[in-house]
């Protein structure tokens, strides 16, 4: 399999160019090389600012109020965040703009004369926290990234942010390599991959020649996915591919080893009660699944029964109990015989979450 | 290697007459897993929610949900060693714990962006907790959470010794500072308490310290330091500190400062 070469700079810069340019061997349809705007993560960016301590500390207090003033009005608006966790993200902010971001709760008893380094200037602090409260823009697209397992993963706006639920997936894999030792050498696909972030997971725990195409519609989540993967230093063992769900998988029917996907699964008529920071700030494309939720599942499910191998794989997200028992049942009745050892497998909240299994 | 039974100090008083038999635990965890997880109705109520981490080893069994349990996790017939439980892979110590993680309301998944990621583990045979809720993954608070059940366990659950026939295991020889007279050139360097290899020198040295009563003379005598030597390395870790400040106290004797 050749993997398409990335053309990324050097992290560091404030925004990067990324060229995208479509592996040889994926799908007829070409596509003009589209330029997508990265943006760095704030914690990725040199220490190119600076405040006064005591600047700085009008704006932890500004911030404080900010988050305080909120109280439980989001929660009871759309289940948003109340102040307590208002807090604790203003935390990790802190710690991804300032260098040694403990001198803020030091009370000035000492007055430090010099400034304190950052990654952001001051009037940026203002207004993304600002953004944070008023316009309820997610914290991870602020700080341009999210921590999802091990990893710190950029996003940005027009890409899902991975949730921890989905952190379990790369659990599940696991325990399939652990049961047959054969997958972990093998060609795995993750669908939709947004930031990149399962095949990330996966990736990490394949073995010396086991690979991931990690495909997406949409550019922004491929250039975001390949700059993730780039920054861990997978780019030899994933391949980002531009394109709807098995469109871009044409050349590997009947070789996966494995088919890991978090699909849109939100029932249509559900998008507009989402919390703010879902519905209004996170792309449609990777929520919205029709009117059941199940449009991209049972696609999904359909291209898995020819592209998966003898053996291989599965491991579905879902919106729960509904729709992993509806999956399985269509699994069972539509492809009998095809796929087997199925199992619904909860979160960590205790939702049923999961339909994971193996072809026969 | 008699007389090695494991046994809660007071102040842990979970499952505590749990003998730490495979049928035992067996019921133990059962039970656990029948317990129904509890549902938040109002919008802004957190509770806990309750999953046996080894549900999903073994995977592709068929039939999910919780039943595949016990039969991974039965061949500790007996006793066993508490210090043993600090010699177990994260894994293995995650198959004899529960995980509570913070349930909210609704459906979760893309529905939702916050991040209360808190995670409680249970160690089952010993009814020890630790918790973690600073982290900004999932994962990294599974971790944190298990670092400090290990501190824990270190801490509570006590092994007894027998003073006539006293050696150290390796593992505390190694947490000594060099002026012991009984360490070897092959313990090493010295291990500090921001090694995670301490917490298996720490709990051999409180087993000591709580089998000789809380006597720090007592016990730097059979580790060949003086008395100066091992109160500083009491002091060196503030849990180990108060630990034994703590068995002082029950003792009437005056904290080490």
């Amino acid at each position: 399999m050749k993997l398409s070469s990335s053309l990324f700079s050097v992290p560091g810069i404030r925004t990067l160019r990324a060229n995208l340019r479509r592996p040889i061997s994926s799908s007829p349809k070409v596509s003009l090389p589209s330029a997508i705007k990265l943006k760095t993560p704030i914690f990725l960016r040199p220490l190119q600012f600076s405040a006064s301590l005591s600047d700085l500390k009008k704006w932890h207090k500004w911030a404080k109020g900010m988050a305080l003033s909120v109280g439980s009005t989001f929660v009871d608006l759309d289940n948003g965040p109340d102040s307590t966790l208002l807090f604790r993200e203003l935390n990790w902010f802190m710690e991804d703009s300032i260098e040694d971001h403990s001198l803020i709760s030091q009370l000035g008893v000492q007055n430090n004369p010099e400034n304190v380094r950052l990654r952001a200037s001051l009037d940026e602090l203002y207004t993304l926290w600002k953004q944070r409260i008023e316009e309820r823009r997610p914290f991870q697209y602020i700080v341009g990234c999210e921590h999802w397992r091990d990893l710190v993963l950029s996003v940005q706006e027009g890409v899902l942010i991975p949730r921890p639920e989905t952190e379990f997936i790369v659990d599940l894999v696991e325990d399939a390599l652990s049961s047959n030792g054969e997958l972990a050498e093998g060609l795995w696909a993750d669908l939709g991959t947004g930031s990149g972030a399962i095949a990330i997971g996966i990736g990490r725990i394949l073995g010396a020649s086991g690979r991931v195409i990690a495909t997406d519609l949409s550019p922004v989540a491929v250039a975001v996915a390949s700059f993730n993967v780039q920054r861990y230093g997978l780019q030899g063992m994933i391949e980002v591919r531009e394109g709807s769900w098995f469109e871009p998988l044409k050349d590997v029917e009947g070789k996966l080893a494995g088919i890991v996907s978090n699909p849109p699964y939100i029932p249509s008529d559900d998008i507009s009660g989402l919390q703010a920071e879902v519905g209004r700030h996170e792309p449609r494309l990777a929520l919205d699944g029709g009117i059941s939720g199940m449009n991209d599942l049972l696609h999904i499910i359909n291209g898995a029964a020819s592209k998966l191998k003898p053996k291989g794989f599965f491991a579905f997200e879902t919106n729960g109990q509904k729709q992993c028992k509806f999956l399985k049942d269509y699994m069972e009745s539509s492809y009998p015989g095809i796929f087997c050892n199925f199992n619904i497998v909860s979160d960590f909240a205790g939702v049923e979450r999961f339909v994971t299994g193996f072809r026969q | 290697m008699s007389t090695t039974t494991p046994f809660l100090i007071k102040s842990i008083h979970l499952l505590h007459k749990i003998s730490i038999t495979s049928n035992n635990f067996f019921k133990a965890s059962s039970l656990s897993i029948s317990t129904p997880i509890p549902s938040a109705r109002s919008s802004s109520a957190i509770t806990w929610s309750r999953q046996n981490l080894v549900l999903h080893i073994g995977g592709g069994g068929g039939g999910g949900g919780g039943m595949l349990y016990c039969s991974n996790y039965s061949s500790s017939a007996g006793e066993v060693r508490a210090a043993d439980y600090l010699k177990l892979s994260d894994q293995e110590l995650m198959r004899q714990c529960e995980m509570d993680t913070f349930k909210a309301s609704g459906p979760g998944g893309q529905h939702r962006n916050k991040r209360e990621s808190a995670v409680r583990i249970k160690h089952l045979p010993t009814g020890v907790i630790a918790q973690a809720v600073e982290d900004r993954s999932q994962h990294m608070n599974r971790a944190s959470a298990l670092a400090r059940l290990r501190t824990q366990l270190a801490l509570k659950v006590r092994n007894k010794v027998d003073l006539d026939s006293y050696s150290p295991p390796l593992e505390l020889l190694r947490i000594l500072p060099p002026a012991s007279t009984i360490r070897g050139s092959e313990c090493g360097p010295q291990i500090g308490p921001k090694n995670p290899k301490f917490v298996l020198g720490m709990q051999a040295l409180l087993d000591l310290i709580f089998s000789v009563e809380g006597s720090v003379s007592e016990a730097a005598k059979l580790l060949g330091l003086s008395t100066g030597a091992l109160s500083r390395l009491i002091l060196s870790d503030d849990s180990l500190r108060m630990a034994v400040n703590e068995l002082r106290a029950s003792k009437g004797m005056k904290p080490l400062k």
